[in-house]
């Protein structure tokens, strides 16, 4: 029985649109642009990276002026590393430019 | 559509509730995101997408609450059927059973998981599969109750003369019979666990096709034996000709049945492929259709007999309801008891038997049904099979046409342009 896969293409794209600038904290609605990704979808795919201790998330700080307090997401040093070994084994479309970036070593959590 | 999505923002912030305490804050994230998604379709879209999100996450919930519900079940289960006196054979059989079937029952959904993949979305599946583990649970509930009836050492001088007692009762024969039944059992959990899973690909309208000719069947056949099966009616309410008509109906529906059930859902079925894979597929599902259909019907009378006569030693009411307006004598009431717990073990036949009949009537109506809805001509156009490598010849005049992805018929590239068929008909001359 051939092995499953570690993930599905749908959470490659979410690591891909994380990896594009992994210092920075990003928004839903910004990775659901980035990925075409439906909230309904997005979502779970958060919830389970962050389950496995790939994905960190926080809320903002201070109260923004006419619009609610966001929930924001960005990739632990694990999961970046497991981005980039998941994005190297897959096709470039599939990982998109951050994707390709962390796959060739052009981007570490630390830079 | 401002209304809409208005109120869909309601009902997000409501339904939050019903998602476990440590999951809210993502439901609040993609609440707290709404505002920065475009007004309109956009937003609607968004929020719809935050009650699947509570759905998911409160189903996983439940996920844990059928587990939990096993395990009380599975409590009550051992509860119910561990103890009994240690000189009736029954203790040790239903010993036997608890042990075999309760760990059978929260073992083999991982097996079928690995094999057939996850549970099959949608609530047909669902209903089937908790049906399933209720009914089999109640069937080893009540076979015990039946199996401390009849195995009852001090029972046997009270039996009455047209009770069938087993020629064979020793130990071997009830060992035999005991691990005939548990194989059976553990089959009838692992098909429906099957059917319901998602890679066979049993559709719905399959699993409720089956289902639903399988609970008629099963009443009627309760209502021919719900005092075990024996070879007359076993059913205290009807005499003479109406017990007949119902015997009749039950023979109908044991065997057409199932390929009513086949034939519906070989025609419900819509499904990608060429001609000769939508026939197959439809077999499949009509087999399946056919296998469900006697399968719940046996596993119905099976557990609702069993049912009833465990209950007649233990509920008065079941009595009551059994032979309404008659005042039996204790000792009598106690030989029909005896007399149905023996007839009980006779469910077996029919667990074992119906559903080799419903794959079989079942085949019958996928071939019944299969063939006829018919899409189009066979591959190849007309006329008579060609041996492979031997395409039909051209049309005369070198046009042949194709569908186009669009619907419209559009020309092949490389046959003549100039063809004497696109030309208006001429008509003939007279003279």
């Amino acid at each position: 029985m051939a092995r499953r896969a570690e993930f599905s293409a749908q959470t490659l794209s979410v690591l891909a649109a994380l990896c594009a600038d992994p210092r920075e904290w990003r928004h839903g609605y910004g990775i659901a642009r980035d990925t075409g990704l439906k909230s309904g979808s997005l979502y779970p795919i958060l919830i389970r990276l962050a389950d496995r201790g790939l994905v960190e998330a926080r809320w903002e700080e201070g109260q923004p002026a006419g619009r609610p307090r966001r929930h924001l997401y960005r990739l632990t040093p694990e999961g970046l590393a497991s981005a980039g070994a998941a994005l190297a084994a897959t096709p470039a479309r599939a990982g998109g430019r951050g994707g390709r970036r962390v796959a060739r070593g052009e981007l570490r959590w630390a830079d | 559509m401002g209304g809409l999505t208005r109120g869909l923002a309601g009902w997000l912030r409501h339904s939050a509730r019903l998602v476990p305490a440590g999951r809210r804050a993502w439901v609040e994230a993609l609440w707290a995101e709404a505002g920065q998604v475009p007004a309109g379709p956009a937003r609607l879209a968004w929020r719809a997408g935050g009650l699947r999100l509570i759905a998911r996450e409160a189903l996983l919930a439940r996920r844990a609450a059928k587990v939990l519900v096993f395990a009380a079940a599975a409590v009550w289960v051992v509860h119910a059927a561990w103890p009994g006196p240690a000189g009736n054979p029954a203790t040790a059989v239903n010993r036997l059973n608890v042990v075999t079937l309760l760990p059978a029952l929260a073992g083999l959904p991982l097996l079928a998981r690995w094999l057939f993949g996850p549970g099959a979305p949608g609530p047909m599946a669902r209903v089937l599969r908790s049906g399933g583990y209720a009914a089999v649970l109640v069937l080893t509930l009540a076979k015990a109750g039946v199996e401390q009836v009849r195995d009852n050492p001090a029972a046997l001088p009270h039996l009455s003369s047209d009770a069938s007692v087993p020629v064979t009762t020793g130990m071997i024969y009830t060992w035999l019979v005991e691990s005939v039944f548990l194989l059976v059992i553990g089959l009838y959990v692992a098909a429906i666990l099957a059917v319901t899973a998602r890679r066979p690909r049993v559709a719905p309208a399959t699993l409720a096709a089956g289902t639903g000719t399988g609970i008629a069947l099963g009443a009627v056949m309760y209502a021919v034996a719900p005092l075990g099966l024996a070879g007359h009616a076993t059913d205290p309410w009807l005499h003479g000709f109406p017990i007949a008509l119902v015997v009749l109906l039950a023979w109908v529906l044991l065997f057409g049945g199932p390929v009513l059930a086949g034939v519906v859902a070989a025609r419900c079925y819509r499904g990608p492929g060429s001609l000769e894979q939508i026939r197959k597929a439809r077999i499949r599902q009509a087999v399946a259709a056919g296998f469900l259909a006697a399968a719940v019907g046996a596993l119905m009378v099976a557990v609702l007999g069993s049912a009833t006569i465990a209950l007649m030693s233990r509920a008065g009411w079941v009595l009551h309801w059994l032979y309404p307006g008659q005042h039996l004598p204790a000792a009598v009431s106690y030989a029909n008891q005896l007399a149905a717990s023996v007839r009980a073990d006779n469910y077996g036949t029919i667990l074992l038997v119906f559903p080799v009949i419903g794959l079989l009537m079942g085949l019958a109506g996928g071939g019944l049904a299969a063939p006829a809805p018919l899409l189009g001509p066979p591959p190849g156009g007309g006329g008579p099979p060609r041996p492979p490598g031997h395409p039909a010849p051209d049309p005369p005049g070198g046009i042949r046409l194709a569908a186009a992805a669009d619907g419209r018929l559009v020309r092949l590239p490389g046959f003549a342009e100039d063809s004497p068929y696109d030309a208006e008909p001429a008509l003939p001359r007279a003279g």
